[in-house]
């Protein structure tokens, strides 16, 4: 695989995470231990989070000011930072979800017409 | 690192730490051993180092990049059009260097602080009264600006200051000078500069020693032998350095001192512009002193007032605490002492000023002068700036297809604006570093000829420092920023649509006349701008012509001068006389040497004699002031001033002169003798002075002005009625010579008379046939044939007298120029960048043009057209400016002016010409233009 291949899959994988993680964090603010389980969980274990790649991802989200980190107290009563989603953040992810099935929804004609025209 | 990252990221460790930890229990809790647990929970963390660095990146690695990218692009910017960068680095560094370079002189004479420690607790003694009281001596060496304050007081007062304050100041030092002593023991006698100061003076302002030892207390009494401190400088440059100068004797005058010691080199004067070369106890007065103070003891007279005082004021008291004390002081001694100065009406007070306020020096002329400088660079470096954005802005049309493309492919237009800016600050720094090595060379170059001025010293600490550093740093930025960000607007402001689409031949009239109203603009300022510094510049080249071209009223060409003081060498009158004719003689056999005489001043030196005569057929009181030069033998055949009618003066002439010199002397110490003897308070009336009316030559002005219609020859000319001094027998004509310049070049010829010289300090003056500077070497070796410890001092030329006097004309002249060439040439810089990118935005409809059948002639109508409109309107716009500006310049002006139409139509004709040759080039490729190639230009 070429390099460029892989960055674009990074490319994408971050894309996406970022989406996967505002969505999370719609429920209320979590730890980053708490927002990978949470990926995990709700998508039947089928999307295995690389935890390490959470934190540029979370990071990267902060400096767009689309999610804010507080200091909190995790279940092991351990400090720990707590990210929750702030109003901008909160309005990127409807976009990003309008988008996301404007692109799946794309996808999946591409990929399913005889399905699509059946449904029609 | 922004502090939002930093605080960011701080906790991002633990963070992580903690995510591991929790992911290590919960696999614990499916049931894994607890290494197992914690070694999948780390797989499938994946690598924490990475983890971090790529966390932090997310912080860090954007704006840098962006810089890296920025910068990377700029520089291909400028290696992709090397000429205009070369313009632009060329113009900036001449508009920052020049702007550094005086900055940097500024700094030097205003801004720095005295080189002693915590300056700003030094005070400054000052007295006030309402009335003058009578003083025996007063005495100032130019440190206070006299016309506001008075600085000088007496030694008594200083003992009683410091006896009696030691709460109020933690030191208290007087100094008085610098005085002109001759100092022999060294190779060859020279005259140096020695201040007095007490004995503390070292401690109180703390400056140590580099070799010896300060003053004693026992040193400032008149039965010490006789010790000096040299100056660093002094004693690297006298006695080179020398480490065993401790305990060697110097001759000062007509004693000897030993050097005890070498104050350290930052230390150079309190006051600005002022030098000494060595230090000597105040006591030393009664055997160091100028030949102009009395013999008076003035250690102990309460009223000679001629030292400066200065304390150091203790931690935590005020000025107005220290000044009351010191008032009482003052108050106790010139009131109630010994020998009362003033009444208890008289209210006098002493009020203290910080040093660094009160002491001035030659700031006073050097400032002003500066400061007017300054302006005229900061209006250079804004024509600069203007000529640089008129360039970029036509750069940045051509650029305006890769903004929008930039612009169209995401980048934000603050993104578009920083990268311009980038480039431009990029440019303005290669500039300014270029400048700040061009502004070394300016400062040596001013130094150097403002030194010139001042007896080749510049006496200010010249050295590059924070202050300036800063200084440059922020008009470089300044610079970049304001040339930059018109250019970078214009760019952000793209409509992207329209600037992709279409090529910038066919581009809409909108954004091509949008263009032209602002470089037009700035095409316009800078020719107005250049032609109002060039008629100032033309104007004072004009002055300067003028004063070369005038004519003295004697031959300036291969006359050398050098001064001679046997007085401070301790000779009489009479052994003056002798060594000057003595010195004539020798001097008049050298071969080369055509004539020598001397005079007690040199001519157009800037120094005069003046005296008060009364005429016979005068009211009895009446009393006019003419101006008198002492001259020697053959003074006026040795300057070549023309005898217009009777003889000049003959060896017979001096005889009488001095016969009746010591007659008067006589009466005058007769009287003394009887004043003496008298109660006091009686008037003693003078004895007659029986002797022959001294013969003087006159110029052909005192002739018309005071013996108008008669034949002035053998007429008398009296001297006024004076009650302090005997009357002399007056004057007698013996001839008429022709009016030649004194005082000064500008000055208008004054009634002279030319008296022959009797004793004092006197000017030698040599023609020569060749150039008078191949003398010098004779002139020494005569001098100390006749006396080894007599110093030669102020040798130069007439020619170089002339300059000298004219230093101020001939520096405004030489800077103006410079700017006025410098100004010229940005402004044809600006022009040839509008003609060009004219040219260029046009190529494909001139070539349509030439296709259709346009001549040549056509073409360049069409482009020069607009060129020579903007030419005019910005010659009309500077003429107006200058006719109103060079008003206020009439008074540095002579025998033009300051709306002289020649100069001002010279430069405007200048300008147009240059103008015209700077659009030439444009021109040329415009006519040149090949039809197909234009049409193909796309």
């Amino acid at each position: 695989m070429s390099t460029k291949d892989e960055l674009q899959r990074i490319e994408m994988l971050q894309g996406t995470l970022d989406l996967l993680i505002l969505r999370t964090l719609l429920l209320g603010p979590a730890h980053g231990h708490a927002i990978a389980k949470a990926i995990e969980f709700r998508s039947d274990e089928v999307l295995q989070v690389e935890q390490g790649s959470l934190y540029p991802a979370l990071h990267r989200l902060i400096k767009r000011k689309w999610i804010s980190a507080a200091d909190g107290t995790s279940e092991n009563n351990r400090r720990a930072k707590f990210y929750s989603l702030t109003p901008k953040g909160r309005a990127q992810l409807d976009l990003e979800t309008r988008k996301w099935d404007k692109f799946a929804g794309a996808i999946a004609r591409i990929l399913r017409p005889a399905k699509q025209e059946n449904e029609s | 690192m922004s502090r939002d990252s930093k605080r960011h990221l701080s906790d991002l460790e633990s963070d992580i730490q903690n995510h591991i930890e929790i992911e290590t229990q919960d696999n614990i809790a499916r049931g894994m051993s607890p290494e197992e647990a914690r070694y999948a929970a780390m797989r499938k963390f994946g690598n924490v180092t990475r983890v971090m660095e790529e966390t932090r990146e997310v912080w860090v690695v954007r704006w840098l990049d962006h810089l890296v990218q920025d910068l990377r692009f700029a520089l291909r910017g400028i290696r992709k059009s090397p000429l205009f960068a070369t313009v632009v680095v060329l113009t900036l560094a001449l508009g920052i260097g020049a702007n550094t370079a005086i900055f940097t002189i500024i700094d030097a004479v205003k801004l720095r602080a005295i080189p002693v420690s915590n300056p700003q607790q030094l005070v400054i003694f000052n007295w006030k009264a309402r009335r003058q009281p009578d003083f025996k001596g007063h005495s100032s060496f130019g440190d206070c600006d006299y016309t506001k304050i008075d600085c000088s007081l007496s030694v008594p007062f200083f003992r009683s200051i410091r006896a009696q304050t030691s709460e109020i100041f933690s030191g208290v030092t007087a100094f008085a000078g610098a005085i002109d002593v001759n100092v022999a023991g060294n190779g060859p006698a020279s005259i140096a500069h020695a201040t007095y100061v007490s004995p503390e003076f070292f401690s109180t302002l703390g400056v140590p020693m580099v070799l010896g030892r300060p003053f004693t207390a026992d040193e400032d009494t008149p039965s010490a032998a006789p010790v000096i401190v040299l100056d660093y400088s002094f004693w690297r440059r006298v006695f080179a350095s020398d480490p065993n100068v401790i305990g060697r004797s110097v001759r000062l005058d007509s004693t000897s001192a030993t050097i005890v010691g070498v104050a350290d080199p930052r230390f150079t004067n309190f006051t600005p512009g002022k030098f000494q070369d060595f230090y000597m106890p105040l006591s030393m007065v009664l055997q160091v002193r100028t030949q102009w103070w009395d013999s008076g003891n003035r250690l102990y007279e309460p009223d000679s007032l001629w030292v400066n005082i200065v304390g150091r004021l203790k931690p935590g008291v005020s000025l107005e605490q220290a000044q009351a004390v010191a008032t009482t002081v003052f108050r106790n001694d010139t009131i109630h002492g010994a020998k009362p100065l003033f009444k208890e009406a008289d209210d006098p007070r002493i009020q203290l000023l910080y040093v660094g306020e009160a002491l001035h020096g030659t700031n006073k002329q050097i400032a002003p002068m500066l400061y007017l400088l300054m302006v005229a660079v900061g209006i250079a470096l804004l024509i600069a700036c203007s000529n640089v954005a008129g360039l970029t802005l036509a750069r940045s049309a051509h650029r305006q297809k890769e903004m929008a493309l930039r612009i169209a492919l995401g980048a934000g237009h603050g993104r578009v604006i920083r990268q311009l800016l980038t480039e431009s600050v990029l440019l303005s720094t290669i500039g300014g570093a270029l400048g700040v090595l061009l502004a070394v060379w300016g400062v040596k170059a001013m130094t150097h000829f403002l030194a010139a001025a001042h007896d080749g010293v510049f006496q200010y600490v010249v050295e590059p420092n924070a202050r300036v550093l800063a200084f440059t740093l922020v008009i470089t930025f300044l610079t970049g920023i304001l040339f930059g960000l018109a250019p970078a607007r214009r760019c952000a402001q793209i409509d992207v649509n329209p600037a992709l689409k279409e090529s910038p031949s066919a581009s809409p009239k909108s954004s091509h006349a949008r263009w032209f109203r602002l470089g037009d603009a700035l095409v316009v300022a800078q020719v107005a701008l250049s032609i109002v510094v060039a008629v100032g510049a033309g104007l004072l080249v004009r002055t300067l012509q003028n004063f070369r071209n005038l004519d003295p009223g004697f031959q300036t060409e291969n006359v050398l001068i050098f001064g001679l003081t046997p007085t401070l060498a301790g000779y009489t009158d009479a052994q003056n006389a002798q060594l000057y004719r003595g010195l004539q003689e020798r001097l008049s056999m050298v071969p080369g040497v055509l004539s020598v005489s001397y005079s007690g001043e040199a001519l157009i030196t800037g120094s005069r004699s003046s005296t008060d005569v009364h005429f016979d057929d005068g009211a009895p009181n009446n009393r006019t002031n003419v101006d008198v030069l002492r001259t020697g033998l053959n003074f006026l055949s040795t300057m070549k001033i023309p005898l217009l009618s009777g003889r000049t003066l003959t060896p017979a002439d001096f005889a009488t002169a001095a016969a009746t010199d010591a007659a008067w002397h006589a009466v005058e110490r007769v009287h003394e003798l009887a004043e003496k003897a008298a109660p006091a308070g009686s008037a003693v009336p003078f004895e007659t002075v029986n002797a022959a009316p001294t013969p003087v030559v006159i110029n052909r002005t005192f002739a018309q002005t005071h013996f108008p219609n008669q034949n002035p020859i053998g007429k008398h000319i009296g001297e006024p009625d004076d009650p302090n001094s005997p009357r002399g027998p007056g004057y007698v004509v013996v001839g008429i010579v022709g009016d030649a310049k004194y005082y000064e070049l500008r000055d208008n010829i004054q009634p002279t008379m030319y008296v022959p010289l009797v004793g004092n300090g006197a000017y030698f003056e040599l023609r020569t046939a060749s150039n008078p500077a191949s003398f010098v070497p004779a002139v020494r070796e005569a001098v100390s044939a006749m006396d080894r410890n007599l110093p030669v001092f102020g040798i130069s030329t007439q020619s170089e007298e002339i300059d000298q006097s004219l230093f101020q004309e001939r520096l405004m002249a030489r800077i103006s120029g410079f700017f006025g060439v410098l100004t010229l040439t940005l402004a044809c810089f600006g022009l040839y960048g509008l003609l060009s990118y004219e040219v260029a935005w046009r190529t494909r409809e001139l070539g349509i043009r030439m296709a259709l059948g346009a001549q040549s002639r056509d073409i360049l109508n069409l482009v020069i057209k607009q060129v020579i409109v903007i030419i005019a309107i910005g010659l009309a716009t500077g003429v107006a400016i200058a006719l109103g500006v060079t008003r206020f310049m009439s008074k540095v002006l002579y025998n033009v002016r300051p709306n002289d139409p020649a100069t001002i139509a010279g430069v405007a004709a200048l300008l147009a010409v240059v103008a015209l040759i700077a659009c030439y080039l444009p021109a040329r490729r415009a006519i040149h233009t090949d039809p197909i190639i234009a049409l193909r230009h796309e």
